[in-house]
């Protein structure tokens, strides 16, 4: 509980300070790179991360629609 | 001066298209993932295969099938020759092969479209999944986008409650009857670009399983240290009502360095609360090497209806041992190389290290390898 309500405390910090600007199309270069991407470099790989954490946690969801289900929870 | 403009414009519209949030490329990946549980536990090999095809800018095309050849042994109570009930490690053997496709439609407003369904296969289960989603941009510039999906999955599951001895867990024949259950599903969030170099996700999930839920493999003791002691098969509740939130921050901390965190909060109806905190840092070393490292953490609650202890259990209706369901906390390190040739071959490299504080104190090692073809 402590650990989350260190990560909101500082994630809202975060993005109090950095505001929200408006970002032309032509300005987005950075946003567009491989490592910027909330999937990761590998969307492979987190997708047979979320497979393991399936298997053996009793959560899931939140990490968009699409996906199968296993026998293995 | 109209040749000026004209590549001004293209100029223009390569940037809008470049900055959707769905990368447009053709490629085919393959993977191979290699899962390995302490104490000669539980070992997963799983080669997968992924294509993802622009048919023109309008639609594209992802598919991907995955094989998992799951074998060794898992925490499970059980009996003795003697007849006498202990905890100990069940031995047993599984494949399954996942098959899954995505469309994406891209309107002429660039709104997307993702329609998706995927299969997958066990020796005791079997499940599909049917999936829409759709993203809308709110202005112009393609700064914040909002995305509402759905999924429905329909699951069928072998169950073997004739014998609850060691024998009846080899997961190949034997099962006394079928049983089926239903997911529902539904996210919705927005997506806001915050700066030039950082951007912000968030999204809220509620889920509904109902049906069959039981884990058919799962055994729990009764009535122990009587005579009357029994092994029996656990028994969950026929629904579980979930729901909770997501929050991903991207950011470029410098010119070669991202950072990309999220926290997901989860609640459900068997009291279960969880958070997961993940943390992933990618170093572009030269233009070949790109070194990512992660950091996540993970704790959940216990189900209201989970007992470790031997003696516990009596005549409730819902019970289970499963350490899943129990009050752990994991943590997992991650590290990887990518490699890119040029602008068609990168391969990468990757090892995790999974560590949980569970009962059994499961830990594991998580190996990647990867090649990928752009064309």
């Amino acid at each position: 509980m402590k650990a989350f309500l260190w990560f909101v405390c500082a994630s809202i910090l975060m993005v109090g300070c950095t505001g929200i600007e408006e970002v032309k199309p032509w300005e987005k270069e950075v946003l567009a790179k491989d490592i910027m991407q909330f999937e990761g470099l590998h969307p492979e790989v987190k997708k047979f991360e979320q497979h393991i954490y399936f298997s053996k946690e009793a959560s899931r969801g939140g990490y968009g629609v699409s996906g199968g289900g296993c026998g293995c929870n | 001066m109209q040749l000026k403009k004209t590549i001004y414009l293209s100029t223009i519209t390569a940037a809008i298209l470049t900055s959707s949030f769905l990368h447009a490329e053709n490629y085919v990946s393959v993977e191979y993932l290699q899962y390995d549980e302490s104490d000669d536990r539980v070992t997963v090999t799983a080669p997968m295969l992924s294509v993802s095809y622009d048919f023109n800018a309008d639609y594209n095309l992802k598919a991907s099938i995955m094989y998992d050849g799951v074998s060794g042994a898992t925490p499970s109570y059980m009996t003795n020759e003697d007849g006498d009930l202990f905890k100990g490690l069940q031995d047993f053997e599984d494949d399954r092969t996942a098959a899954s496709l995505l469309l994406t439609t891209r309107f002429e407003n660039r709104d997307e479209l993702y329609t998706g369904i995927d299969f997958s296969r066990e020796e005791d289960y079997q499940s599909l999944t049917g999936s829409v989603e759709y993203m809308h941009y709110l202005d112009a510039t393609h700064n914040t986008a909002v995305n509402v999906g759905l999924s429905i999955a329909y699951n069928e599951i072998l169950v073997y409650d004739g014998d609850t001895g060691a024998s009846a867990y080899d997961g190949d024949s034997g099962a006394s009857h079928t049983e089926d259950s239903m997911n529902y599903y539904l996210q919705g969030g927005i997506t806001q670009v915050l700066t030039k170099d950082s951007s912000v996700k968030v999204a809220a999930f509620i889920g509904s399983d109902d049906g069959y839920l039981t884990n058919p493999h799962g055994r729990i003791v009764r009535d122990y240290p009587t005579q009357d002691a029994i092994l029996d098969v656990e028994n969950r509740p026929d629904n579980r009502l979930m729901y909770g939130f997501t929050l991903k921050y991207n950011k470029m901390l410098t010119e070669n360095i991202s950072y990309i965190g999220a926290y997901r909060l989860y609640a459900d109806d068997w009291d279960i609360m969880s958070h997961t905190i993940d943390n992933d840092i990618y170093i572009k070393l030269t233009e070949q090497f790109t070194l990512g490292v992660g950091l996540r953490y993970y704790t959940q609650s216990q189900a209201e209806f989970y007992h470790e202890e031997i003696d516990y259990f009596t005549d409730e209706k819902y019970a289970s041992s499963d350490e899943r369901l129990s009050d752990f906390d994991a943590f997992t390190y991650k590290v990887n190389i990518d490699f890119k040739q040029n602008d068609t071959f990168s391969y990468n490299i990757g090892a995790e290290y999974y560590d949980t504080s569970t009962v059994t104190e499961l830990s594991a090692t998580i190996l990647t390898l990867g090649m990928k073809y752009k064309f």
